[in-house]
């Protein structure tokens, strides 16, 4: 569906002014001065704010988040509006990935986690992308579903790992102190990033999202393209699950309670519009930056936990409020 | 002597937006009972006046009057207030509700504090049948076709007694039978002392209905005339400011061996064992009456739309096209009717617009080239003179007719053997029309077997070597080029009969 | 087999899908608990939906104005706290009153974000969900804060005169009042409009953003309702209550027939989409089914349902889903009236 076009003759060039120049400066200045001015905020509430090893902890515990990032900000571009069932899916991953750790051993079993997840993505997709199933609906009964299997799987206990050893690579650090678990989250928003930015199916992405119509008449694989993200989504779930996992070496049903309104929050806040057809990864992990910053900032402060969640209650609506308000005023989409 | 006030008098509107000048000093008066019609390029500034006339902007300078009285229409509801209503093309109905809850909406009546429902259905009753339309109260407006719900668009307005009626392009969905009634409906407005403002790019139906014109180009009227002596050339003379041939003149060119053969092609409900062919070089017109099903025949052959008979041949090989990334393989491509939601990609440059649908042949391992890709588009806009060229502009930057032309770079990319384009030139202004007729002409020259679907009779006649004409779903006639007229098409677009 | 009697009893089967789930699942309970049909089991069975069903009655309005509202549960669990915490000082009814404010506030807080800041509703609820949750972890401390007497919330779960308790009793008036304010009255008819079509129902005079933000208000009651009922029943209040009812109450509503896209609902359907919850959920209870099979088979029936209705949608040709939502949000993000475009694209 598209916007409306202003039925107003108004010369081409002042339109393209209206939409690359202010509003364009504005969106790419409006995020990384966001994060500039949140590191000196903390650096003035805190001392020890700014130091290395804070702000590789919070680089850290970005992450696994991170991860999922990368997946939600495909479903939110191909206007899929969000996938819930990421709790399921890091939770199932987490789970296999120990549970079968005996048997198989951490890698295959891992590799297991992350093709498991999949499947729950896989059926997301196909809910979503052929069965035109509301995706809130499909995705909070679908993770409500795997999260019941992966309870029953384990029969609602904490599932124990042995293996130290890839606990202690992944929780390692190397090339001159760079966390294992922060370079796994590079490489994948790094990966996704081109995927998007770079490929067929990422511009697709951005064509269904922005007018799904149109890239149907133009021979677009509407249906695989929004089943693809929630696949994606999927896979990465099982994949910080299963990382999350191996890092912890226990795993409860419940490890990914949290993840997907985190993830949401860091879109949003990055300004990837819940409407489709606009965002990118950098922008994503800029919001998702922002919001870790700021999160670390209130727990240097000792701000207890229930305000923090108020905090990042209000900074979705803040978010998604300006990104309305900056969009009304660019008058084009 | 008593001077009779004028329904509406606009003095001297102007109107600007932020690096133009919509209107300029623009006058329009419209007696009681009048039917005043408004024509105007695309961009003339014609919806402009309209909006400031139903409260939706505000005047920059100048005045409005109603009645002799001035008034200040500072919202669309105060509009509502002074008796004038809009029926828009883009429907204002609520899909989920009845017809009569619709034509009732906002002033819902009441009894005992509930809903009325027998005075409601017995109102909504009254109109429809001075419409003169089977469309029944109680049946549910989004289970009903579009010219139906135009219908009722249209007895919504007319039902709460206005006192000017604003029609915006009312026949773009109406049968021949249904613009008719519309007009006797009008005429009967207008004789109970509605004033009625109509505005359309159908010229001739202009000559038909209209007690007076007024011609806006650039944001100024032009001129208003009685419409006694107006002729289409005439107006369009007005319009564009230059003599204009109102369609471009026709090449002869050599046409090939059949490209495209139909056979006995059936779409559950909408077309019946509908057969035709197209050469290579040939335009084939496909007239016929909204509703006809020719859009559907459309889609059937490209894999829009499924159909349950008949074969398709493309280039003498029998192919089964069941979506649209196969009719690209076959030569196919499709130009859809409605480009703001099924042509172009807004949000999109032009580049990206115009390399969507051959994204496949431009990739390797999945990653799309972009030298090729551009160089692909930065072609294609320079050879369908897409304005300005500049391939990294956004889409809705760009005017109807120049997003049209993206479209059909589009399509053109995809290469095909076979060109279908349902209604090419619809709310495309006079001067783009001509460019894309001539695109056309091109292509023909090129060896490109052409299907055009157009509702506009002058159109097909001018452009095409072929007509055939759908019923009701089939074919009734196949027209050569030599033997075609109005009437004659026409004639069997109405099934044979009188219409 | 003769084709067409299929097809049409097909389509006769999806059409009263609500009777017939209903039907099939007192079945299965009437196997898996013996006595089902008791007055007291089904009594128990109802009571047990009621606060649920409180809750859909709220998010049918909600849906049909074609928004979701996911803070239910957060406004249930601050509501009961409220409630709870202040029987001392306030008395108990004033109390359980302000409760019910509080529930009215937070729906206001909820139409603000939506109607105001123009926030899609997905997202706003979804971050008044945390807010509003984290202030319930915050005034106490995470704990659970009792009340002063124990037996004045008997009289909510307590069967009057051995048959329906007074919590079936306030949700069964509510579906009632549901039903005749959604068939019968102008603002009924107008919420349709809303829903269904945004902005042509804003055209056609309706004040539609104010009737979206009634919604949230009225979801908000309803859910402050549900939680001072639920925390006076338990003479309990606390921060962790209501954490998965949105979604068992969503299920419920949509099982009914309301759709979620806006401009169709049924107070009827919602009424059996609860009533079916209710039957499952004691059913498998009885057969010490775990919580989590039972959110399995919630789930799947969700699903089910949703996916049948796909099939035997009517309006094949319409926007299903997305589109008509995001049509809808961007609606009210436009800084004028700018008419949807239903059909042909036409410049001026």
């Amino acid at each position: 569906m598209t916007e409306a076009m202003p039925p107003v003759p108004v010369p081409v060039a002042s339109r393209v002014l209206a939409q690359s120049g202010l509003t364009r400066v504005r969106g790419w200045i409006g995020l990384p001065a966001g994060v500039v001015l949140v590191l000196i905020v903390g650096s003035i509430l805190s001392d020890k704010f700014l130091s290395v090893s804070n702000l590789t902890n919070v680089l850290i515990s970005m992450s696994i988040v991170g991860l999922i990032v990368v997946g939600m900000t495909f479903v939110f571009i191909s206007r899929g509006l969000a996938d819930l069932s990421v709790p399921a899916t890091v939770g199932l991953g987490g789970i296999l990935v120990l549970g079968l750790q005996p048997s198989l051993g951490s890698l295959v079993a891992g590799i297991v986690g992350v093709l498991a997840a999949a499947v729950a993505g896989f059926i997301n997709g196909g809910l979503i992308g052929w069965a035109r199933v509301n995706p809130v609906i499909a995705t909070l009964a679908v993770g409500t579903i795997v999260l019941g299997v992966a309870q029953a799987f384990v029969g609602g206990v904490i599932v124990y790992g042995t293996d130290t050893a890839t606990q202690d690579f992944i929780n390692s650090r190397i090339l001159g102190g760079v966390p294992v678990i922060v370079l796994i989250f590079l490489s994948v928003a790094a990966l996704g990033h081109i995927l998007l930015s770079r490929t067929t199916i990422g511009r697709y992405t951005y064509a269904v999202g922005s007018n799904p119509a149109a890239s149907e008449a133009s021979a677009v694989p509407v249906k695989f393209t929004r089943a693809f993200a929630f696949l994606l989504t999927g896979a990465l779930g099982g994949f910080a699950g299963v990382i999350l996992g191996l890092s912890l070496q226990t795993a409860r049903p419940t490890l990914g309670i949290g993840y997907e309104f985190d993830a949401i929050t860091a879109v949003v806040v990055g300004g990837v519009s819940l409407l489709g057809g606009v965002g990118s990864i950098p922008r994503a992990m800029s919001g998702l930056l922002f919001v870790q910053l700021l999160t670390n900032i209130m727990v240097l402060q000792g701000v207890p936990s229930p305000v923090q969640g108020i905090a990042k209650g209000a900074m979705i609506a803040g978010a998604v409020a300006l990104d309305v308000y900056l969009r009304r005023r660019g008058g084009t989409q | 002597m008593i001077e009779v006030a004028l329904a509406l008098r606009m003095e001297k509107i102007g109107k600007a937006f932020p690096g133009v000048q919509a209107l300029s000093e623009v006058d329009l008066e419209v007696g009681q009972g009048e039917v005043h019609a408004i024509v105007g390029e695309n961009g003339a500034g014609k919806s402009t006046l309209m909006k400031i006339l139903a409260g939706v902007y505000q005047p920059d300078a100048g005045s409005i009057h109603l009645n002799g009285v001035e008034v200040v229409l500072q919202s669309p509801l105060e509009a509502k207030r002074q008796g004038i209503r809009m029926v828009y093309q883009e429907l204002n109905l609520v899909p989920d509700l009845s017809v009569s809850e619709n034509i009732a909406l906002g002033r819902i009546p009441k009894k005992r504090g509930l809903v009325d429902r027998a005075r409601m259905d017995a109102d909504a009753r009254g109109v429809l049948s001075e419409l003169q339309t089977k469309i029944v109260p109680s049946m549910i407006v989004g289970d009903l076709t579009v010219s139906q719900q135009q219908l009722v668009e249209i007895a919504k307005a007319y039902a709460s007694e206005p006192k000017i009626i604003v029609l915006d392009e009312p026949t773009s969905s109406l049968s021949e039978h249904e613009t008719q009634a519309l007009f006797r409906v009008i005429r009967r407005m207008s004789s109970a002392g509605v004033s009625v403002i109509y505005i359309s790019h159908r010229l001739r139906e202009v000559i038909d209905i209209a007690d007076t014109v007024t011609v806006i180009r650039d944001g100024r009227r032009i001129d208003t005339q009685s419409i006694d002596g107006v002729t289409v050339e005439k107006m369009i003379s007005l319009m564009v400011g230059r003599q204009l041939d109102e369609v471009f003149p026709k090449k002869k060119v050599p046409i090939g061996d059949t490209i495209l053969e139909v056979k006995n092609v059936s779409v559950p409900g909408r077309c019946e064992d509908v057969s035709f062919t197209v050469r290579a070089g040939e335009i084939v017109g496909l007239a016929g009456l909204v509703g006809a099903g020719r859009t559907e025949v459309a889609q059937a052959i490209f894999g829009l739309r499924r159909y349950s008979r008949g074969q398709v041949i493309v280039g003498g090989v029998s192919t089964h096209i069941t979506r649209p990334r196969k009719g690209i393989k076959a030569g196919i491509a499709y130009v859809p009717e409605d480009r703001k939601t099924e042509g172009i990609i807004p949000s999109e440059s032009i580049r990206n617009n115009i390399s969507l649908a051959v994204l496949p042949s431009l990739q390797r391992a999945g990653f799309i080239e972009r030298r090729k890709e551009k160089e692909l588009a930065q072609q294609k806009a320079h050879e369908l003179g897409v304005s300005p060229p500049l391939i990294e502009r956004l889409a809705n930057t760009l005017s109807g007719g120049n997003q049209q032309k993206v479209v059909l770079a589009k399509w053109l990319a995809a290469k095909p053997t076979v060109l279908i384009l349902d209604e090419p030139t619809r709310g495309v202004d006079v001067g783009a029309k001509a460019d894309i007729h001539t695109i056309i002409g091109e292509l023909a020259a090129q060896g490109v077997g052409i299907l055009m679907i157009s509702s506009e009779l002058p159109e097909i006649l001018a452009v095409s070597d072929r007509i055939y004409v759908l019923h009701e779903g089939r074919v009734t006639e196949e027209i050569a080029r030599s033997d075609a007229s109005e009437e004659r098409v026409m004639r069997a677009a109405t099934g044979g009969g009188l219409s | 087999m003769n084709g067409a009697l299929v097809t049409d009893l097909g389509f006769a089967l999806v059409r009263y899908r609500v009777l017939v789930i209903l039907a099939v699942t007192f079945s299965v309970a009437s196997i898996w608990v013996p006595g089902f049909f008791s007055a007291g089991t089904l009594s128990l069975s109802l009571d047990r939906a009621a606060t649920m069903g409180l809750l859909a009655v709220g998010l049918t309005v909600v849906l049909l104005a074609g928004q979701l509202d996911l803070s239910g549960g957060a406004i249930l669990a601050v509501a009961g706290i409220t409630a709870i915490g202040l029987q001392e000082s306030m008395g108990q009814i004033p109390a359980a009153f302000v409760g019910v404010m509080v529930g009215v506030l937070a729906g206001g807080l909820n139409a603000f974000l939506v109607v105001v800041l123009r926030i899609n509703s997905l997202v706003a609820t979804l971050a008044s969900m945390l807010f509003i949750r984290a202030v319930g972890h915050y005034i106490t401390d995470s704990r659970p804060v009792s009340g002063i007497d124990p037996f004045f919330g008997l009289t909510v779960s307590r069967p009057i005169e051995g048959t329906i308790t007074g919590r079936s009793l306030l949700f069964l008036v509510a579906i009632v009042v549901l039903h005749f304010w959604l068939t019968r009255t102008v603002s009924g008819r107008n919420m349709f409009a809303v829903g269904s079509n945004f902005v042509s129902a804003t055209a056609s005079g309706v004040r539609s953003r104010a009737y979206l933000a009634g919604s949230f208000v009225f979801s908000g009651a309803m859910a402050g309702i549900a939680g001072v009922i639920q925390s006076l029943s338990v003479n309990t209040g606390s921060p962790v209550f209501g954490e998965s009812i949105v979604l068992t109450a969503i299920a419920a509503v949509v099982i009914g027939g309301t759709r979620l896209e806006g401009g169709r609902a049924s107070a009827g359907g919602t009424l059996g989409g609860v009533l079916t919850l209710g039957a499952l959920t004691t059913a498998m209870e009885f057969q010490n089914i775990p919580a989590y099979i039972q959110q399995i088979a919630a789930g799947l029936i969700l699903l089910l349902l949703i996916l049948l209705d796909q099939l035997v949608s009517r309006r094949n040709s319409r926007d299903v889903g997305l589109r008509s939502l995001v049509r809808r949000m961007k609606a009210l993000s436009r800084p004028h009236q700018e008419k949807e475009r239903k059909h042909i694209s036409h410049e001026n």
